[in-house]
């Protein structure tokens, strides 16, 4: 520690941070742009010169070392001198239209200006003028004449993104910031370049001339994507949701968030938003008042208990449900005496039920990532389902550890990947196995289980990386929880870490895929309630079709493991109630649709991967006649004479679950009883589907986004093979394919990767292209269309 | 001596002949009032009276839609929607003043960047029903496309002190 005074503040700070970071901790501010605590040091835009005794000229104090004794004044006269040139500089190219800017209001070059800018410009030339480029839907650069090249854009790309989209071209005054020639900005956390830029340059364009940002009304949330539970502002006008913004949280977010969380409030009110209770009266939809539409769901259901019994009543449920509604979900399922209620609508494999020690978590904290030296990721598309896990992962292999991937798809991570074994997903298994041998082998443990198999070099050398680590981590994707043999997958990666000492976690498909477990909207129950009614779990609600299913924000054709199986007992049952944000595809199929509010309208608790309780109210009134799922339920419950449905707020709900439980005391990965099966090797021939669940297509809300819906990675889904094996199929990449699974068949363009395994078509699912296929793994025919 | 002087007032009338002389002066004096309607008082070129929208001399409206005038109006008067055009530029879709809320400030005034909106000399409006003093950005357009050449000679007597 070294002791730096900044202006006659003594401050001690650690041996080679910069003079910012010192006058940051006296709490002086010093006025910058192109500063950044997340990025690397650039020192381009000048705007932080100070004055350091015995240095003969002003320094950058971003870039100025700090030194034992050194004394900086930062208001001096000669700083503030320097300040204020530099900022004439800054103005001599900026257009001053603030009054048309989307960022006057927030814009840190008008807040620096008000203290060192001139009351008039001594510049009467022509200013400079950059044409605009389009570089995609979301993020607006018609302005770049007000860019200031202060390159935070550019070195977030190249620094946090991992792929550096934007950079900065030509020199001196003709120096502009642009993409590649025609590429459009496709990260998954392109919008941070928005929050990044200090003026106006970047914009969003969703956003783009709609409010004024002192207009807007701030509201903490919590993301209900991705398992992260990034932290958001949800910045509201008359009601209605403007934009998002990320709010800083170090243990989660950092400052980002991922253009999912950002963007997506566009589907928050698309027009086939649900706002009235409907009923179908002879095949023709009728809007009715609640108390008619909860009298007819209850029943309906009673009628189905009474005359089929109640175990022919199912819950489904989508993992994007708060907490509160998937708690009041399986009361009033188990309440009614049936047992039938789950989230987990992806998953083929249930046999972990209840063998686990805990809800399956990440197994440390989300931090902790930034913090491992070897990670093993078995079965992720980690970009696009975790956006900003892949972030902390990134970082964490820049700081020297060793990533290792087993999956069946090789998508590029925009990061060096140590070793990598890409697998058809009927061989991942035996891949583990592998790896398991070669460590044992390594590390003296035990083998015991995978002796037979023969250990390739792959395994070899991801084997040898984890046994070289101290902190080392296991993490199974979501393609590992949604794998037909993820009970065998998931007990293999517990072995692994054991061996080498890692921590060993899930990466959470959605917000609330640890909620889930805790509220116990799981066929087993809740954790606490041994006597809980069992149940089926969701793929066997639909193999063997029920009387009547409740479906709370689920579309089965996008959101199950086989959409298929899943529509053909939609269709055939007596009654689907869908509780539902939106008029989707359950106006085919339905009874009554009851409209309930999306996250910015409801209050509820998500729990993230790590097992952090985060709760949040809502930002806007429920739009029309649409209310909480929670109270939807709680009234249902009422309705039906169920006991125990007397909240009044959703905190009571969740209390009354959390009550005097730890809920880290509940989250535990250990499995028991299960035994390993003997590995079977090689395919079973023909073709195996991989499929992804597109990052825009993942939930409901999303998937009504606008504008992330006109991005490359929300493009209609294509057939993705060797190029070898469309050449057996006589195909070309780029023509069209008939695609067959089950009883259905697609038409999609076939396209030629050759680093997917042989023997394996990439069919993302999850996307109206392809909700007619089957089950997300398991044989799939492609022939020529 | 007051006791005597004030015996004195009291039946010499004293007040009346005080409060007659003031008349008289008056009476006497040129006149000031004003034979409204058919005789006008003089009007500053900074009057402060009827809102107006400008337009430049191609018919392009002059408003941007910053909202400067929005977030400062003291009285909450002025409600402005906004949206990009098809030309891409920024525009008010909704720009209405409920004159019955403004106090005349100026302040909407003083705060456009780009002189858009105003305050004519204009004073003599009413309203017969509510709602007849909510102005919607076509009243005001038309308004100032009525009052240009007076607007226009305001602003440019009052540049030279701005």
């Amino acid at each position: 520690m070294i002791n730096v005074e900044i202006d006659g503040k003594l401050v001690e700070t650690e041996r080679g941070s910069t003079v910012m970071d010192a006058a940051h901790k006296a709490g002086v501010h010093i006025p910058h742009f192109c500063y950044h605590k997340k990025l690397s040091i650039a020192a381009n835009c000048r705007m932080c010169l100070v004055e350091v005794e015995k240095a003969p000229k002003p320094l950058p104090a971003c870039a100025t070392p700090a030194a034992d004794g050194m004394k900086v004044h930062t208001h001096s006269e000669m700083a503030v001198k320097a300040q204020k040139g530099v900022m004439e500089f800054l103005l001599i190219n900026h257009p001053l239209d603030c009054p048309i800017c989307d960022q006057g209001g927030e814009c840190m070059l008008q807040d620096v200006a008000m203290g060192y800018g001139g009351t008039a410009s001594r510049y009467s030339e022509e200013k400079r003028i950059v044409m605009h480029k389009d570089i995609g839907a979301l993020i607006s650069t018609v302005e770049m004449s007000r860019c200031i090249q202060c390159t935070r854009c550019v070195r977030f790309g190249q620094e946090i993104a991992g792929m550096m989209e934007l950079g900065m071209a030509f020199r001196g005054e003709h120096a502009e910031i642009m993409s590649f020639v025609d590429s459009s900005v496709d990260s998954e956390l392109s919008g941070n370049m928005i929050d990044l830029c200090p003026v106006g340059a970047l914009t969003s364009k969703p956003f783009r001339y709609t409010a004024r940002n002192w207009e807007l009304s701030r509201r903490k949330s919590v993301s209900p994507h991705d398992g992260l539970g990034s932290n958001l502002a949800v910045q509201v006008k008359n009601n209605k949701v403007m934009r998002v913004l990320p709010v800083e949280n170090e243990a989660i977010n950092e400052c980002w968030i991922s253009d999912k969380d950002r963007f997506s409030y566009e589907g928050l009110n698309p027009p086939e938003r649900l706002t009235k209770p409907m009923l179908k009266q002879d095949n023709k939809w009728l809007e009715v008042e609640w108390p008619v539409a909860l009298e007819y769901v209850a029943h309906g259901l009673r009628q189905i208990a009474h005359n089929h019994g109640a175990e022919q009543i199912a819950a489904l449920a989508t993992p994007h449900s708060t907490l509160e509604e998937l708690y009041l979900l399986q009361k009033l399922v188990r309440g009614l005496g049936s047992g039938n209620v789950d989230f987990r609508l992806r998953q083929s494999d249930f046999s972990l039920d209840g063998k686990q020690a805990g809800a399956p978590w990440l197994g440390m904290p989300v931090a902790d990532i930034n913090t491992r030296d070897r990670l093993l990721i078995v079965g992720s598309f980690l970009r696009k389902d975790h956006p900003l896990l892949a972030q902390r992962v990134r970082q964490a292999v820049k700081s020297g550890a060793q990533a290792n991937i087993v999956h069946a798809s090789d998508d590029d991570l925009l990061m060096p990947v140590a070793n990598k074994a890409i697998v058809a997903p009927g061989e991942l298994v035996n891949m583990l196995a592998q790896i398991l041998k070669a460590l044992a082998a390594q590390k003296q443990g035990s083998a015991q289980g995978v002796e037979n198999v023969t250990v390739g070099s792959e395994a070899a050398a991801i084997a040898r990386s984890l046994a070289s680590g101290e902190r080392a981590a296991v993490l199974l994707g979501n393609f590992a929880q949604q794998h037909p043999q993820a009970t065998q997958i998931a007990l293999l990666a517990e072995r692994i870490a054991g061996l080498c000492g890692a921590k060993f976690g899930f990466l959470g498909e959605a917000a609330n895929s640890v909620g889930g477990y805790l509220a116990g909207a799981v066929p087993f129950g809740p954790a606490n309630e041994k006597q809980a009614k069992q149940g089926m779990n969701a793929a066997q609600m639909v193999a063997s079709p029920r009387k009547a299913y409740l479906l709370l924000n689920v579309e089965p054709e996008l959101d199950m493991q086989n959409p298929q199986q899943a529509m053909t007992a939609m269709y055939a049952a007596d009654m689907v109630v869908a509780l539902s944000a939106y008029k989707h595809h359950a106006t085919n199929y339905a009874d009554v649709l009851l409209p309930i509010a999306p996250f910015t309208e409801t209050s509820g608790t998500f729990v993230n991967t790590e097992g952090r309780v985060q709760s949040f109210k809502g930002a806007v009134k429920p739009l029309g006649e649409a209310r909480p799922a929670w109270k939807v339920l709680r009234v249902l419950g009422n309705v039906l004479d169920v006991q125990g449905f007397e909240y009044d707020t959703s905190e009571e709900v969740r209390d009354a679950m959390l009550s005097g439980q730890n809920v880290a005391d509940k989250l535990n990965n250990h499995i028991e009883g299960v035994a390993l099966q003997a590995v079977a090797g090689g395919n079973s021939g023909g073709l195996q589907r991989v499929a992804d669940v597109p990052i825009y297509s993942a939930d409901a809300v999303v998937r009504r986004a606008a504008s992330l819906q006109k991005t490359r990675d929300a493009a209609t889904p294509c057939v993705t093979m060797r190029g070898s094996e469309l050449q057996k199929l006589g195909v070309q990449s780029g023509d069209a394919v008939r695609v067959t699974q089950g009883n259905a068949s697609v038409r999609l363009t076939a396209l030629a990767d050759d680093s997917l395994p042989a023997g394996v078509a990439r069919v993302a699912a999850g996307h109206p292209a392809t909700a007619e296929l089957g089950a997300m793994f398991g044989s799939i025919t492609v022939e020529r269309a | 001596m007051e006791k005597i002087t004030n015996f004195f007032k009291t039946f010499l009338l004293f007040e009346l002949v005080k409060g007659m002389a003031l008349t008289g002066r008056y009476f006497f004096a040129r006149k000031i009032t004003v034979q409204y309607p058919e005789e006008k008082t003089p009007q500053s070129f900074r009057f402060r009276g009827l809102h107006a929208q400008r337009r430049y001399a191609n018919g392009e409206e002059r408003c941007i839609g910053c909202k400067l005038c929005e977030a400062i109006c003291p009285a909450l008067a002025i409600k402005i929607e906004i949206a990009e055009r098809e030309d891409g530029t920024r525009r008010t879709t909704q720009y209405d003043i409920d004159l019955y809320k403004c106090i005349f400030c100026g302040f909407c005034e003083e705060s456009c960047p780009v002189d858009a909106i105003v305050e004519t000399r204009m004073f003599e409006y009413h309203g017969e029903k509510p709602g007849d003093l909510y102005y919607t950005k076509t009243m005001l357009l038309a308004l100032g496309d009525k009052y240009e050449e007076q607007i226009a000679r305001d602003r440019a007597a009052d540049a030279k002190y701005r």
